[in-house]
């Protein structure tokens, strides 16, 4: 079985603090070539202080558009993950599945919910 | 031209207050607008953050802007919080560290605002607050930083300003933007005239976003509000004509009587929580994909 690519997240964010979508957009954009070049890539989080939804959704979330969840499954692991981060990279994974899904139909529910000239 | 302004809690009363500022001084232009505070009886430090947004959008219309007046402990408040010094005050020391300063930045300026949060979170019921409840503060506190960042479109940028209260083991942020607001937000996301109120309601759903293509979003107020049911704090949302508030359990949403541009998030934690915030989690490297 082939090692896996270690990306150190800490290294490619330049800092633990990884907080915003214009860093974790960073992070995609080292990952999603080695999955398309069917790599196998482990993220490290080692180091890694301060965490967020919003990194999590344009470094991780964002794959479930190009990539089946089987693939992903197959090809990406994570490490030196505490548990709380783990679970927010879950809410970030299984929010992402349904957004790749269907993401028209909450906003449909809502357009009809609201209806239109709702004026203040 | 000379405005009054009143007490100002932080409260819906409070935002409202500062909507008829916004409204009073929206055609002044190239003009001088003189704040009195002569009528203050009180004022909310973590205000601050959503007063500096509208003096920041009448200076920008070239108008001078003065505050004159300050009654003496409202003025040491906001000289030791920096906000006054932005008007020709001279700063007080803040001895006791019970202020986390006014500051305005820039979109661009994240860098900035971690390390004023790093810096200024130190000692403000810490270490008595535990280690994982201030960790788990401050990643909501960038969730909804980073809300601003990627929603808000504020060219006059984000607006941050807060206040210990050691004796209550209270600790209040307020996070402001001068952008378009959550309702213009959703309304170009769903193509209706959503009010504020129901756009407020509707950005609070877990997986509701108005991002479009390729990054997913939604979870970050959630989160917000999870963290704050557990540790019994408060959350205010005030955008446009809304005004949202969590506080022991009950939920409130309103509609204000008048616009107040931008918006504003305030989290205020009980620093005396001794909750455990590191839970047992079920999701492993294994299972989380």
């Amino acid at each position: 079985m082939t090692e896996p690519i270690i990306v150190r997240v800490v290294d490619i964010v330049g800092g633990p603090i990884c907080v915003s979508a214009e860093d974790g957009q960073r992070l995609y954009e080292k990952i999603a070539p080695l999955l398309r070049e069917g790599k196998k890539v482990a993220l490290s989080f080692e180091q890694v202080e301060t965490l967020i939804s919003a990194f999590l959704n344009a470094a991780v979330g964002q794959l479930y558009g190009e990539f089946p969840e089987e693939r992903i499954r197959e090809l990406l692991s994570v490490r030196d993950m505490d548990a709380d981060d783990l679970d927010v990279l879950k809410r970030v994974v299984e929010n992402a599945k349904v957004y790749f899904k269907e993401p028209k139909k909450f906003d449909k529910a809502w357009k009809e919910e609201v209806g239109d000239g709702d004026e203040e | 031209m000379i405005y009054y302004l009143p007490t100002i809690y932080s409260n819906e009363e409070g935002y409202e207050h500062l909507a008829e500022l916004s409204l009073a001084t929206k055609s002044l232009f190239a003009d001088r607008l003189e704040l009195n505070f002569s009528r203050v009886g009180f004022f909310d430090a973590n205000m601050a953050a959503p007063l500096g947004a509208v003096l920041a959008r009448v200076a920008d219309d070239l108008n001078s802007v003065e505050i004159v007046d300050v009654p003496s402990l409202i003025e040491r408040v906001l000289r030791k919080n920096r906000f006054l010094t932005h008007y020709h005050y001279e700063p007080l020391d803040d001895s006791n560290r019970t202020t986390m300063p006014f500051r305005r930045l820039q979109l661009s300026d994240e860098g900035l605002f971690e390390e004023y949060i790093k810096r200024e979170l130190r000692g403000k019921g810490i270490p008595r607050m535990s280690e994982g409840l201030g960790k788990v503060f401050k990643k909501k506190v960038f969730e909804v930083y980073q809300n601003a960042v990627i929603h808000s479109e504020s060219a006059l940028g984000i607006f941050v300003c807060g206040q210990f209260f050691p004796q209550k083991r209270r600790l209040d942020l307020t996070i402001t933007d001068a952008g378009i607001g959550i309702r213009e937000r959703v309304r170009r996301f769903l193509g209706v005239k959503i009010s504020s109120v129901r756009a407020i309601r509707w950005a609070l759903q877990e997986g509701h976003t108005t991002k479009k293509g390729s990054q997913p979003g939604g979870l970050g107020l959630k989160f917000l509000h999870e963290f704050v049911r557990l540790n019994k704090g408060r959350i205010q949302i005030a955008s446009r004509f809304g005004f949202y508030e969590f506080y022991k359990g009950k939920e409130t949403l309103e509609k204000m009587a008048e616009d107040l541009p931008g918006t504003s998030v305030t989290i205020e934690i009980n620093t005396g929580d001794t909750a455990e915030y590191c839970l047992e989690s079920e999701v492993t490297p294994e299972n989380v994909f």
